[in-house]
């Protein structure tokens, strides 16, 4: 894929509406991506669509984004035709008032809405210095009566931000839903990468559902596939801003994909990255050291599961996650999929052992 | 209903107009194709009103003024910052609650499109929990470098919401600069649909800097420009949400509304109210104790008083990104607009 | 400059009390402008006529912050109404000098803690040991200045009171002086406003009379350069500072880029300035009459509205010249 090609396919991927619990139609739009590369592929019980190349006698290796994003459930329609909703994932309400959403409708046709705000001149002059709470907002969906409002949705119905795509500035990605789409996106220019070349590997591409809330599209597909080593595609949340010290940064934008060496969940095997840093040394692809102890990912279940397995995550410095306007660089997408690559097809279990 | 497609898409192409408050001419050239063709003639003031006239062809006819104001609110940029981040200071009454991961555009030497920083959850600390940020905290992303960034934008260059439209479900329509580019549109409509039936030569301003007019803002000086036997003041007026009081708002999709309080002419706005009422179109009044909120205090206080009629266009959730209108009431106002400059009992009744 | 600025910061002139800096301005100015009057608030307006293209007016206010005696307590001490934004932490035990020439200290109540003060607060001590000696010196309705020199101190920065605003009133003198010989486009007014400080009266029914075009307003404004000063990209010594908006004013956005067009032409030092409080004359001469296109240089200044304002003499000179130098470039 050229690099205009791998951004298109970006946009695609986070236009689609995907809140965590209801990823048909982002697995919809890679299993058709996947029909177009000639791959094979199962949907499991979760979910979680599979692609398995498969080659006996070699290492299990599991590769895995997910699917979802962070998003909306509606838990109660006011009588007036507003919608009360609950948070899917972790979102800071600062980032919520004021938005476009898109909710998935009863037929299944999208439902146009916003976050609804009271008009600053109606504030006090302390709610103008507090954030509104989740449990207090609501959403517009330009109808006047609980009626009219069912008509379109009902309870359950979940949904997200609607927010455009935007390139700017210097190689900079604004998105929605770049968590993780991005991943799914490198998994997919990956794939097409290595089509019928020999790989030394019995290789598992997962993209996995359910990881906003408790990683768990990601549990069962590693306890039903058992890998011995797995790569987890992220985005990892990031502070290079002005007036952050460096070593509160995480992780840089523009300087490649951020290797964790622990988070929250997860202490990740000593020499899987260290081979993966000397790959990226010797093929001389950019690579950085995930500064500082935060989040966690799909790793936290996988690394446990079963007998245990070796883990690694690479993420995309990725600014103002879990919101409607995330911000990543282009060069980082791309070198995150050559350094999969490389690991892929010079993969060597001795080295990792013995490192 | 029949939708007004037209309507709408004037309010939308209106709306989507760089016109923040100090910078209402910025993009004047698109003004004037768009709505440039319903007029006789039009200028620019010295403090940036734009003056459409439109002549009614009678000797002597008395000056009607429709007054609407063209600004939006918005922001300036106060510093360049390292790694490409701008500071701003808001232009009117910027709520800092719906900024962050917000879409802006800068308008510099060339428009740059810009992200209002947020911090993730995962790097939060417990205090800074529920707190809003000061507007001067906040950064704006720009994805350039420092020096890069310096050659295109300085200190006061302004920034804007970037455009963005919804149709929502019910048919109502969400989008920034609604206030009060859609009264614009409506305004327009109204007078285009009057045709030459015109009671006397209509003045329409599109007032600037009614956003941060704490002292008077461009109306004050237009109106004592422009002169007028009476006045017609049209803006968006706040509309009710689960979250406001009943007697502090209107109705989206309850009419166009009229404003009563001391500051409107009761003569003016009875007459007005009989002529919307005779002509079937749908009305609610508003009450307030004090003024209006808009340019009626200004203009009916110009040279020796101008009488005036307040008139609003509900919207929800004012001054955000997703202000939200429905175009019954468009379509009410631009009626109402139209009926009341070709109508000669008023101006039998105002003419000086 | 700083000879002038000394003279005229000398002068008594508490808002609305403005006669002796008015009469010492008019006989400056009637050097280098062909016709001076003095209109029904006091502003003294001073004509140059150019070609009449158009008319510019440059204003700068007279008037200085102060107190007024409102009552006199038996022991002597004389309570006061303040005459502007007086910051009385700041101005507590500082002298104080009437308009008649009695000098006193301005004393707070000492049970008070400085956050909770006011002028109700405070007294004028000026020394009387009680109310029939104080009354022979003191009447309801004197008014009182600060009383404090201009003095020099690093390089070309001086402290003292009043800076705000005799400095725009001597930047607009040099200014007349430097372009005395011109035949320029504008008619340019030079106008010397009353009462900005009780809320930019003077300069509004000004410019209701002048009508200008364009008006300048020239006015200290705040920095960003002092330990705890909300952020802000103005500092003293940076230059003429270009104003473009405080909470009163977005200036005219064309003047805004004309002036900095002809800071650039002329290599004068300046900066952009915008001050998120305060407000000067520029918004009441923009919106007067039919209104116009309105503007502000800006002198940097620390410590505004203290009997110890600061200011860097080279940012009042760039002021001047860039002043100038926007006349002579011409409609």
């Amino acid at each position: 894929m050229t690099g205009k090609e791998k951004i298109e396919l970006l946009r695609e991927l986070c236009l689609v509406c995907g809140p965590t619990g209801s990823e048909e139609k982002v697995a919809d739009v890679i299993r058709e991506k996947l029909g177009i590369l000639g791959y094979e592929y199962t949907t499991d019980r979760l979910g979680n669509v599979i692609v398995h190349i498969s080659r006996e006698d070699a290492p299990r290796f599991m590769v895995s984004a997910h699917m979802d994003e962070v998003g909306f459930i509606v838990n109660e329609i006011t009588e007036d035709g507003y919608l009360r909703f609950a948070a899917l994932g972790g979102i800071d309400p600062r980032v919520l008032s004021g938005k476009h959403v898109i909710l998935e409708g009863n037929d299944g046709t999208p439902v146009q809405g916003i976050i609804g705000s009271k008009a600053i001149h109606h504030q006090t002059p302390e709610e103008r210095k507090t954030a509104k709470k989740i449990k207090d907002m609501y959403i517009d969906i330009g109808v006047k009566k609980r009626e009219e409002a069912e008509s379109f949705v009902s309870l359950g119905t979940s949904g997200t931000f609607d927010s455009e795509f935007v390139l700017f500035g210097d190689g900079f990605i604004k998105s929605k839903a770049i968590d993780d789409r991005l991943g799914c996106a490198i998994m997919l220019d990956v794939l097409g990468r290595i089509k019928d070349k020999e790989l030394p590997l019995d290789l598992y591409f997962c993209f996995t559902v359910r990881e906003e809330i408790g990683l768990s599209g990601a549990r069962t597909a590693a306890q039903a596939l058992s890998p011995e080593y797995s790569v987890v595609l992220e985005s990892t949340a990031v502070a290079d801003l002005p007036d952050v010290p460096e070593n509160s940064r995480v992780s840089e934008l523009g300087k490649g994909g951020a290797i964790s060496l622990r988070d929250r969940s997860t202490i990740y095997d000593r020499g899987f990255v260290r081979f993966a840093l000397s790959i990226a040394e010797k093929d001389n692809i950019p690579v950085q050291i995930k500064r500082y102890v935060s989040g966690g990912n799909d790793a936290g279940h996988i690394h446990k599961s079963n007998a245990g397995v070796r883990a690694l995550a690479i993420s995309a410095p990725s600014r103002y996650i879990h919101s409607p306007a995330c911000v990543i660089n282009e060069a980082d997408y791309f070198s995150m999929g050559d350094l999969l690559y490389a690991i892929i097809t010079e993969f060597d279990a001795e080295e990792i052992k013995n490192a | 209903m029949v939708i007004n497609m037209e309507l709408k898409e004037l309010i939308i192409s209106l709306s989507s107009l760089m016109s923040v408050t100090g910078y209402e001419s910025h993009d004047s050239d698109r003004l004037e194709s768009l709505i440039g063709e319903y007029f006789d003639e039009n200028h620019t003031d010295k403090l940036g009103n734009r003056i459409f006239v439109k002549k009614c062809g009678k000797e002597g006819a008395p000056r009607i003024l429709v007054d609407t104001h063209m600004d939006e609110i918005g922001m300036f940029v106060t510093e360049i910052k390292d790694g490409g981040f701008l500071t701003v200071t808001n232009v009117g009454g910027v709520d800092t609650g719906i900024l962050q991961a917000s879409d802006v555009v800068i308008y510099g030497e060339k428009p740059i499109f810009g992200v209002v920083g947020s911090t993730p959850p995962h790097l939060q600390k417990p205090d800074d929990a529920g707190k809003l940020r000061e507007i001067g905290e906040l950064l704006i992303d720009t994805g350039y470098k420092k020096e890069e960034l310096e050659k295109l934008v300085r200190v006061g260059t302004p920034v804007g919401f970037a455009p963005k439209y919804s149709t929502l479900a019910g048919g109502q329509i969400a989008g920034k600069g609604f206030d009060n580019k859609s009264c614009v549109a409506c305004v327009v409509e109204g007078i285009k649909r009057a045709g030459n039936r015109l009671a006397g030569d209509v003045y329409l301003m599109l007032s600037s800097r009614e956003e941060t007019g704490r002292a008077g803002g461009g109306a004050l000086t237009g109106a004592y420009n422009i002169d007028p036997d009476y006045a017609l003041v049209a803006d968006v007026n706040l509309g009710r949400t689960p979250d406001t009081k009943k007697n502090e708002t209107v109705e989206v999709g309850g009419g166009v509304s009229l404003t009563l309080c001391p500051v409107t002419d009761k003569k003016l706005t009875k007459m007005t109210v009989e002529l919307v009422k005779s002509k079937g179109i749908k009305y609610q009044l508003d009450v307030t104790g004090g003024g209006t909120g808009t340019n009626t205090p200004d203009i009916n206080l110009t040279r020796a008083g101008i009488p005036c009629v307040d008139v609003g266009l509900p919207l929800k959730c004012m001054h955000t990104c997703a202000e939200v209108i429905d175009l019954a009431d468009s379509d009410a106002l631009a009626s109402l607009v139209c009926e009341f400059v070709c109508s000669e009992e008023i101006a039998e009744v105002f003419a000086r | 400059m700083l000879e002038l600025l000394r003279k005229i910061s000398g002068m008594h002139g508490v808002s609305g009390y403005e006669k002796k800096v008015s009469d010492t301005l008019l006989a400056e100015m009637k050097n280098y402008t062909d016709e001076q009057y003095t209109d029904a608030l006091g502003n003294l307006i001073t004509v140059k006529h150019g070609k009449g293209k158009k008319k510019l007016m440059l204003c700068a206010h007279m008037d200085e912050i102060g107190f007024m005696a409102t009552f006199i307590e038996e022991s002597g001490l004389v309570r006061i109404a303040p005459v502007g934004g007086i910051g009385f932490a700041a101005s507590s035990y500082d002298r104080v000098l009437s308009e008649k020439g009695v000098r006193g200290v301005l004393v707070p109540d000492s049970r008070v803690k400085p956050a909770e003060y006011a002028a109700d607060k405070f007294t004028i001590d000026i020394g009387a040991k009680d109310k029939k000696e104080a009354s022979k010196k003191v009447s309801i309705g004197d008014v009182f200045r600060f009383d404090n020199d201009i003095v020099r101190l690093c390089g070309k920065r001086v402290t003292g009171h009043p800076l705000d605003d005799r400095v725009g009133c001597a930047i607009l003198v040099n200014t007349a002086k430097n372009l005395a010989n011109d035949q320029t486009d504008y008619d340019v007014y030079y106008v010397f406003s009353v009462q900005e400080e009780v809320g930019c009266r003077g300069s509004k029914t000004a410019a209701f009379s002048v009508e200008p075009d364009v008006a300048l307003a020239f006015d200290v404004t705040g920095t960003g350069d002092t330990p705890g000063a909300a952020p802000m990209a103005c500092r003293v010594g940076d230059g003429a500072a270009i104003k473009v908006k405080d909470s009163s004013v977005i200036c005219d956005p064309s003047l805004v880029d004309a002036l900095i067009a002809t800071a650039k032409e002329n290599r004068i030092k300046y900066q952009l300035e915008i001050l998120t409080y305060g407000g000067t004359d520029t918004s009441s001469m923009q919106l007067s009459a039919g209104g116009c296109s309105a503007g502000c240089l800006s002198i940097p200044c620390r410590y505004i509205h203290s009997a110890n304002e600061l200011i860097d003499l080279a940012d009042a000179e760039a002021c001047a010249d860039l002043a100038a130098a926007f006349i002579r470039r011409g409609v």
